[in-house]
């Protein structure tokens, strides 16, 4: 494992990543995207699972389903600035425990997205009224799920065992 | 006068008890801070999109019962900022990212007061499938490039220490 760690920290993307060839903003510029991202994925899932919770019962749930190509764009987004991170540093990711909860909170948040996504937000007697107690509370778990992958993603920061394996 | 500021917060007992916590106060204050983040995406941000004529079939007057929860998301933003700014104030105060994201929450939160004095009245009004005036879309545009803005400086912010 540590022969591929450190041949990912040798290669020419992994040191542009860390700013010691090239450009110094590189891993800045990274982050901001990812803090980006962030924002207008959890922003959107937020919403979803808000309005299925029954806030602003006004709007037709199904009209949601318009915001989630921004969710998506924001999800390419995260996907290749966090790959770009993992392989500028990936010793200190992938030797963390944390770093697996947080892909873990992610992938299930995901997946409770999609099925809100084609199975709720496509049913237009969802459109309005009181959704079913297991839905509801689908839309909890998905709230749940993101504030512990926010959480942890957080924490990588301050929980990580090496930081290289160069 | 900036120094003397900058030394009089971090002598404060807020500043010493929330950096004495150690280990937890302070990446749990920063996880909060990027979940008001998303609620303030989440709601202000669909709004401003929605405006600028993303999502038709939903009226900004439905939309915007998700307003509470931005400014709940907000509310934490600024404690929790704030705890930060007392906590290590000399990092902040004299940090450019800083700096910048100040001025467009400055520049946000005037775009808000001069959209609810001028403007939601009439917004509110216009119905699910209506198109925004250009003057209500040019105040969306403003208030989603400052929180873009504010969320990028907000970010840049460890890397521009003084």
């Amino acid at each position: 494992m540590e022969a591929l760690f450190i041949w990912i920290e040798t290669s020419p993307l992994s040191l542009w990543v860390r700013g010691e060839s090239g450009w110094h903003m590189a891993f800045p510029i990274i982050i901001v995207f990812h803090a980006l991202g962030m924002g207008f994925l959890v922003g959107v899932a937020l919403a979803i699972n808000g309005r299925v919770l029954g806030l602003a019962p006004q709007v037709p749930l199904g009209k949601l389903r318009q915001f989630l190509p921004v969710a998506m764009l924001a999800l390419v987004v995260n996907v290749i600035s966090g790959i770009l991170l993992l392989i500028g540093y990936p010793t200190k990711a992938l030797t963390n425990p944390v770093f697996y909860i947080k892909l873990l909170c992610i992938a299930l948040a995901l997946w409770n997205l999609r099925w809100f996504s084609y199975s709720v937000l496509t049913n237009p007697i969802y459109d309005h009224g009181v959704l079913p107690q297991k839905t509801r509370q689908l839309a909890t778990a998905s709230i749940v799920l993101w504030a512990s992958a926010i959480i942890a993603g957080r924490l990588l920061a301050y929980t990580y065992n090496n930081m290289m394996s160069i | 006068m900036l120094e003397a500021i900058s030394d009089w917060l971090q002598s404060t007992w807020l500043s010493h008890a929330f950096i004495s916590q150690g280990l937890w106060a302070w990446p749990m204050s920063e996880s909060l801070h990027f979940m008001g983040l998303c609620l303030l995406v989440g709601s202000v941000g669909l709004i401003d999109l929605r405006m600028l004529g993303m999502a038709r079939g939903i009226s900004v007057a439905a939309l915007h019962k998700l307003v509470p929860f931005g400014v709940g998301g907000y509310l934490v933003n600024v404690l929790t900022g704030s705890l930060f700014v007392i906590g290590d104030a000399d990092q902040y105060i004299f940090n450019d990212a800083f700096r910048v994201k100040m001025l467009f929450m400055l520049i946000a939160g005037l775009n808000v007061l001069f959209f609810y004095s001028s403007a939601f009245q009439k917004t509110k009004l216009l119905g699910p499938d209506d198109s925004m005036p250009l003057n209500v879309k040019i105040m969306a545009g403003v208030s989603l490039t400052c929180w873009i803005v504010i969320i990028s400086a907000g970010r840049l912010i460890t890397f521009y220490r003084p």
